[in-house]
């Protein structure tokens, strides 16, 4: 601690100008880029069967996070508000952000809509996505008997056979 | 009616931590990055009171440490993530909090109260007796 808050008057502006200096001096390019940031800020992972989507939302109440999907589209909505009963000229200092927000995120691939489930805990809410039957990675069995065509495929060249003659 | 009052300065990122001090190098690990949450200020009935964002913190993983009148907040948040988990879509990084405030002699230290909840630090300041006497003092 260098203690050069000892030097001088406590001048507010002063710190506040401090504190942007080490802001941008402080950017690294993920912080450059959630300078223009939507709320909340996401991360999706891939764990295989399902996408797993967390979303930082300190504050919040799980009762009050809108959460809608649709094909491969996931919609979350909710609303920041301030502490309440604290009037405007009480605040000395704000800088968590306030008021209704929105994220519609597009999934790289299909997931079982009815299978998805959401926890909210410690302000940060998980999204798990079950990948869609189609959409999960399978292994392909490779056959060793001589029968090249599966049963269901000859029954359709048989039928169609017969409708032809 | 606006009026100044320092009865809480505050300064970011000043004061090293003990986990700063033993190594600076964990910064640039992936897990080891040091966040500053964003906080409110207010004025309460009794004092100021301090909001931090501090998303995944616990109160396992949060240390509050006042040393003489540097006031301290450090979380580290653990992941929840399953192993074998790709991250996809990256927007906020995982790591630790950390910011540091400077109270003045106005602030009861016996009588600071913190909760914490949703992943938002409520820290409760009362003013000294002392301080609430004196403001009347100046005001006259």
């Amino acid at each position: 601690m260098g203690g050069t808050h000892w030097q001088g008057r406590w001048d507010p502006f002063r710190e506040l100008r401090n504190e942007m200096g080490r802001l941008f001096e402080s950017l690294e390019p993920f912080q450059l880029a959630r300078r223009t940031y939507q709320y909340p800020p996401l991360n999706l992972y891939d764990a295989v069967d399902r996408y797993l989507l967390t979303a930082q939302l300190p504050g919040a109440l799980a009762e009050d996070l809108e959460l809608s999907i649709s094909g491969e589209t996931l919609t979350i909505r909710g609303e920041r508000k301030r502490s309440e009963g604290v009037k405007d000229d009480q605040y000395r200092r704000q800088e968590r952000p306030i008021g209704r927000w929105g994220r519609t995120i597009t999934l790289p691939d299909r997931v079982d809509a009815a299978l998805v489930t959401a926890a909210f805990s410690n302000g940060i809410l998980t999204v798990a996505l079950p990948k869609a039957e189609s959409a999960k990675p399978r292994q392909i069995m490779v056959s060793t008997t001589t029968e090249a065509a599966p049963p269901n495929s000859r029954g359709e060249s048989g039928s169609r056979g017969e409708s032809s003659s | 009616m606006k009026r100044i009052d320092p009865t809480i300065r505050f300064r970011i990122g000043l004061a090293p931590g003990p986990d700063d001090r033993e190594d600076p190098a964990s910064r640039h690990g992936d897990e080891g990055e040091t966040f500053v949450p964003p906080i409110d200020i207010h004025e309460g009935t009794d004092g100021l009171v301090l909001e931090a964002d501090l998303p995944g913190a616990t109160e396992q993983n949060l240390r509050i440490e006042l040393e003489d009148n540097v006031l301290s907040l450090y979380a580290t948040v653990d992941s929840a993530i399953p192993e074998g988990a790709r991250l996809i879509h990256e927007e906020y990084r995982r790591g630790s909090f950390h910011r540091s405030f400077i109270l003045s002699d106005d602030v009861d230290r016996d009588r600071i109260a913190a909760e914490l909840k949703n992943g938002v630090l409520r820290l409760v300041l009362p003013k000294a007796d002392r301080a609430r006497s004196r403001r009347i003092e100046v005001k006259s």
